[in-house]
């Protein structure tokens, strides 16, 4: 299974080579995300930005998730290659887990260029303890590909699909952003530790990988 | 299957019962909060009201689960009248806490207030499974597909909890604890009354709302065989 997921993953990764459609946009859109943060939070002190900016942050790796994960069938279903995929002898969670593959190696494209950006933007000074951001960046990168996977497969199948992908994730995504931002509070300067978030970070990804491993089964069998 | 003239009655009478009752109740017999004094009332039917609404959530998970274990099209239908009933529960839920807020605390919301975050997440994430249901053609596949949005939920709710402890404030007045109610018998009564209530108007609600759901089925079945229309 670890096989095909790799394969299909691998797959993703070499058309999106080929085209640059997805991460390039993706690192465009976090940057000017960030830009307008920066000049939406202008009426915020130096003192306080730091603290804004946590959530300026996961704002911006959210709304720019968006995209790749809007996108993560999208070349399936214009050529018909989905069909192929599911008639092979492979399990379904094998297809959950290379497009899960595939979204988290956009995501950590997507972050290499946008964490030093946040923190040109809105630091300079201090770092962060970096440990502690790359957890929080990993466990939440996680979380938000193997939800997104699913709904996104989810909202494939409405009409309205653009609209659908976000109205059906964000709310899911909610208990994640906050545990993220707690995070990345504990690692700034001064920050009082980011353990506890942590811990709930692992906890949100282990149990929604279960849950969505468990019912992708049932999707697109149809 | 038994088919009665009117689903829902017995539940209807409970209903009809008790939450005229537990109104009499807490507004001629209970004494006034000692601390929030009149406005406190809201609390019995505020809360009744919040358990309805999960209660007809988690009736809407169960029957997601038993459907994608049977396939079995009735229970796609209860999934969907369960979450019905309880996004309808839940905006009363969301208006009698405001005006409670507003009065208690002088704001119509209070964001450091744990129960309403976590309620809100969730009502927002319901609100949104009605957009997948009636985006997606009916049959089976908004049937699978609405049913697998809905078990996303049970993962959330528990984790909603969990989060907004991590930053939350400990401002709502705790009334219950592990060790209890706390409030006195003739308080605990006027409760148990309205939270009756209100279980039976759900559940009567449901029963009712199903029925129509299920003659509008038939009727569209029979009508497609009157016209001789396999489509």
């Amino acid at each position: 299974m670890i096989g095909a997921a790799l394969t299909l993953a691998g797959k993703d990764l070499r058309l999106e080579l080929r085209r640059r459609e997805v991460v390039l946009g993706m690192a465009q859109f976090v940057i000017v995300t960030l830009v307008i943060a920066h000049f939406a939070l202008v009426a915020v002190g130096d003192r306080q930005l730091p603290k804004a900016a946590a959530g300026v942050l996961w704002i911006a790796v959210l709304f720019t998730a968006l995209l790749a994960l809007g996108r993560a069938f999208a070349a399936d279903h214009e050529d018909g290659a989905l069909d192929a995929v599911l008639i092979a002898p492979i399990d379904r969670g094998a297809i959950w887990l290379g497009k899960v593959l595939a979204q988290l190696t956009f995501l950590a494209a997507m972050e290499v260029v946008a964490v030093p950006a946040f923190w040109l933007f809105f630091f300079q000074t201090s770092g962060p303890d970096i440990r502690a951001l790359l957890a929080a960046l990993v466990l939440a990168n996680v979380g938000i590909a193997s939800v997104g996977v699913l709904v996104s497969a989810l909202a494939q199948a409405g009409r309205a699909r653009d609209v659908l992908l976000p109205v059906l994730l964000l709310p899911l995504l909610v208990p994640l952003v906050l545990a993220a931002v707690v995070a990345t509070l504990g690692s700034f300067p001064g920050g009082d530790g980011s353990v506890r978030a942590l811990g709930f970070l692992a906890l949100f990804d282990t149990l929604f990988v279960l849950l969505a491993w468990g019912t992708y089964e049932h999707l697109s069998g149809d | 299957m038994t088919k009665r003239a009117f689903p829902g009655a017995t539940w209807m009478a409970v209903s009809t019962f008790a939450i005229p009752l537990s109104i009499a109740l807490i507004f001629w017999w209970l004494p006034d909060d000692a601390d929030q004094g009149f406005s406190q009332k809201i609390f019995y039917l505020h809360v009744p009201i919040a358990l309805t609404t999960y209660a007809a959530f988690a009736y809407g998970a169960y029957a997601a689960v038993r459907y994608l274990r049977s396939r079995d099209a009735v229970w796609d239908l209860r999934s969907y009248v369960g979450i019905h009933v309880g996004t309808i529960f839940g905006t009363l839920v969301l208006v009698t806490g405001s005006l409670w807020a507003k009065v208690s605390w002088g704001l119509w919301w209070n964001w450091s207030e744990r129960q309403l975050n976590v309620f809100l997440v969730l009502f927002l994430y319901y609100c949104a499974y009605f957009m997948l249901r009636f985006s997606i053609d009916e049959g089976e596949r908004r049937a699978t597909y609405s049913a697998v949005y809905t078990l996303l939920g049970i993962a959330l709710v528990p984790l909603s909890f969990l989060a907004v402890r991590l930053l939350g404030s400990i401002f709502h007045p705790t009334v219950f604890t592990h060790e209890g109610a706390q409030m006195p018998g003739t308080f605990l009564l006027g409760f148990l009354v309205a939270l009756a209530g209100m279980l039976a108007l759900a559940v009567a609600m449901v029963q009712l709302e199903l029925r129509g759901k299920r003659a509008a089925l038939r009727v569209r079945e029979l009508r497609r065989r009157l016209v001789g229309d396999d489509l």
